[in-house]
């Protein structure tokens, strides 16, 4: 049924998505970037993929303007996207740039509070995250005006009602901040991709179903390990993890107990992704190994990271198998991002005459 | 400069104080030199260890950045501003100790960490944290290694200020000090033996002159013991005349 | 020729003048202090393109003069060239003075003040 009308009103936007995808890199490209000797050969190899976006380009840039540039391309094609997306899609696309703007009204909380001049921060917000309000936030100077008059203008105001007070971005750390905006964020998209018409039960609903309730289980996860020996307590801790999930509740509930990496991976037994990953970065070995406590990271093989990133990749690439259906937009986006990064890193490898780390980039295609 | 010479009167008690000064300053002049050796030789161990020690830096840095970069693909994010303004207290800080080279005290710098305080605990909670504590790890020791070059460093800048002066005063010593007093001293002697032949030759010329003025007076004493013999006949005939006033006289 | 006691031994801080990878390295080390407010002063620099070359002299000014606080002070090589007659004429040994690479530009001997005077010294 929900076949019938899409292709009416989002047919376009979903073939120009497709061909986007046609246009990202390919094991081949990799390779070929991977044998580079200069960042200036990385940028032609990049040639017919970006193309104009890079010939601005002075020689031998520095990575960080490769990855600016790179940047750019994605943000120009998803504002293309989204003038030309309407109803539900164009509601979803809202959706996608809310993690962003969590990022940038984050940056720009921070400078308020160091009473930094805020309008330079604005270049440093992610485009993505770009809402018109935002330039009005640098008008406040203090946090009580931004919290009052500015904040509860955002598209992230539900966000912060309820949860946050202003007392609260005074006194709580920034990154406490950030994570519960994000697991507000994200139970308000699970909310509404299960909640709307026309989209509950399509296959939207199917695939951001498995993609949010994996990136909820991701932070709940990464914060857990990453709270280790931090001031960070077990109840606020708790306060973080997002109220839905594969770990929702029990997994969740273990995590909040933990209190080294062990006790995070027995949380995850039950899910048998997780307990994979945990097995193939040898955090997961029991017996009390001595590496397991050697700050979570795996050597010099695959990081937990490099896991979820690799199953967050395969994700997104098994949307695209899927007709009718927004989930494209949002998959091509992180397929896109995870291509910068490792255009970034490959570069990065290259500038650092680091080459025997060069293969840790994650390809799907 | 050979012609240079302390203002001093040229006598036996300023010969004596040349002397002592020239034996002082030749003992101090071999003593510095051998403190400016040991100071040299220390010194070239100290910059072949810069050397090494900047190229060492080169590759910990490299490595440091390059966690960096990992960083920045693991949290996905630009993390730097926001560690920039979580600054609150230096967790990492140095002390200085002191080291004795020949009399020459060489600052060492000692890093330490400061308990209790992590500014950037929570830094990447979401996304990242990992990789943020690792870089931390990896800067950390990089500091220390750049601490360690500032430490060699530092005894580069003061050896090389001490080794200045020390040679500045051994060439100064070597070329001034002792020249001079030479000079004095031998302006001296040779004052003083113009003096002694001045005296000799005055001495003499005295000599001279009072036996010029002996035999004069011999000679005219022998005249007028010749020419008194005669006058003695005539005396006698004045006093003869004069008598009795010659014999009033008679005070003794 | 021993340096007076007070010269030292309050100096227990690092200071940065840097690119921003380089500051945000260092910070993550755990060098960065702020002092307390009001008068609160940092003790790094980022430096970026628009960074005027006086802000950074006045920050050199800061950290090697005015500042008795500060042990070393760590300079991005390329940031030095900006201002290199400054850091060729700084002789004193305190704060030590130490040029260091920055992610896109790698450490050049031939630039470094003391390597400098290093070759000189032997006459190289």
């Amino acid at each position: 049924m929900e076949g019938l009308f899409f292709n009416a009103q989002n047919g376009y936007i979903e073939g120009v998505v497709r061909g986007y995808r046609n246009a990202l890199l390919t094991s081949q490209n990799y390779g070929n970037l991977t044998q580079c000797e200069t960042i200036d050969d990385v940028k032609l190899q990049l040639g017919p993929a970006y193309g104009d976006f890079l010939a601005s380009l002075p020689p031998n840039p520095s990575t960080s303007a490769l990855a600016n540039k790179t940047t750019e391309k994605l943000v120009a094609e998803f504002r293309y996207l989204q003038s030309n997306a309407t109803g539900t899609l164009s509601k979803f696309m809202d959706y996608l740039t809310y993690g962003y703007m969590i990022d940038n009204v984050a940056l720009l909380i921070t400078g308020t509070l160091h009473e930094r001049d805020t309008r330079e921060l604005l270049e440093r917000c992610h485009p993505l995250g770009w809402f018109e309000t935002m330039p009005v936030l640098c008008v406040a100077t203090n946090i009580e005006e931004l919290y009052n008059s500015v904040l509860i203008e955002t598209p992230l105001a539900p966000y912060f009602k309820g949860s946050l007070s202003h007392q609260d971005l005074d006194e709580l750390n920034i990154e406490i901040i950030r994570n519960t905006l994000y697991k507000n964020y994200l139970e308000d998209f699970h909310w509404w991709v299960n909640n709307t018409p026309g989209i509950q039960g399509s296959p939207t609903a199917d695939v951001m179903n498995e993609v949010l309730e994996f990136e909820a289980d991701r932070r709940s996860i990464n914060i857990t390990l990453n709270s280790f020996g931090t001031e960070l307590s077990k109840q606020d801790r708790r306060k973080l993890y997002p109220n839905f999930g594969r770990l929702h509740p029990e997994g969740t509930l273990m995590l909040s107990r933990a209190e080294d990496v062990e006790g995070v991976r027995i949380a995850v037994d039950g899910i048998t992704e997780y307990k994979n990953f945990f097995d193939q970065t040898g955090m997961g070995q029991s017996g009390g190994g001595v590496g397991n406590m050697s700050g979570g990271a795996g050597g010099e093989s695959k990081s937990l990271e490099d896991m979820f990133y690799q199953k967050e990749m395969e994700i997104s690439k098994l949307a695209f198998t899927r007709q009718f259906t927004h989930a494209v937009v949002y998959a091509w986006i992180k397929l896109r991002e995870q291509e910068i990064r490792n255009i970034t890193w490959i570069s990065e490898c290259i500038a650092q005459n680091q080459k025997e780390r060069i293969g840790n980039y994650i390809s799907v295609f | 400069m050979s012609g240079q010479r302390e203002a001093v009167f040229p006598t036996r008690q300023s010969l004596g104080m040349m002397k002592s000064k020239l034996k002082g300053a030749q003992t101090g002049h071999d003593l510095l030199k051998r403190k400016s050796e040991a100071l040299t030789k220390r010194f070239r161990e100290i910059t072949r260890r810069i050397d090494e020690a900047k190229r060492k830096m080169g590759r910990v840095m490299q490595i440091a950045s390059f966690a960096l970069a990992e960083v920045t693909y693991a949290a996905g994010s630009d993390i730097s501003y926001q560690i920039i303004e979580s600054v609150k207290s230096a967790r990492f800080r140095v002390r200085t100790r002191q080291e004795n080279v020949s009399g020459v005290f060489l600052p060492q710098f000692e890093s330490f960490q400061e308990e209790g305080s992590n500014d950037f605990g929570l830094t990447g909670l979401g996304k990242g944290g990992q990789q943020v504590q690792r870089c931390r790890e990896t800067y950390a020791r990089a500091v220390e290694t750049l601490v360690e070059l500032a430490s060699l460093q530092t005894a580069f800048v003061i050896l090389d200020e001490v080794i200045k002066v020390v040679n500045r005063r051994v060439n100064a010593i070597e070329h001034v000090i002792i020249p001079r007093t030479e000079n004095t001293i031998k302006y001296i002697n040779a004052e003083l033996d113009e003096m002694d032949r001045e005296e000799f030759y005055r001495l003499k010329k005295v000599s001279g002159k009072k036996e010029r003025d002996a035999a004069a007076a011999d000679a005219e004493r022998a005249k007028e013991s010749r020419r008194g013999s005669d006058k003695e006949n005539e005396g006698q005939r004045t006093n003869d005349v004069l008598g009795e006033q010659n014999d009033e006289d008679v005070i003794f | 020729m021993a340096a007076p006691a007070s010269e030292y031994k309050d100096r227990q801080f690092l200071a940065v003048i840097g690119d921003e990878d380089s500051v945000t390295g260092l910070l993550l080390a755990g060098v960065g202090h702020v002092t307390e407010p009001p008068d609160s002063q940092k003790n790094f620099l980022v430096v970026d393109g628009k960074t005027e070359n006086s802000t950074i002299e006045a920050a050199f000014d800061n950290f090697t003069q005015n500042r008795k606080d500060i042990a070393i002070l760590l300079i991005n090589q390329h940031i030095a060239e900006r201002i290199r007659y400054r850091v060729d004429a700084y002789s004193a040994a305190f704060p030590s003075l130490l040029e260091i690479p920055s992610k896109d530009h790698p450490y050049d001997p031939e630039k470094d003040s003391v390597l400098k005077r290093v070759r000189r010294l032997f006459g190289e």
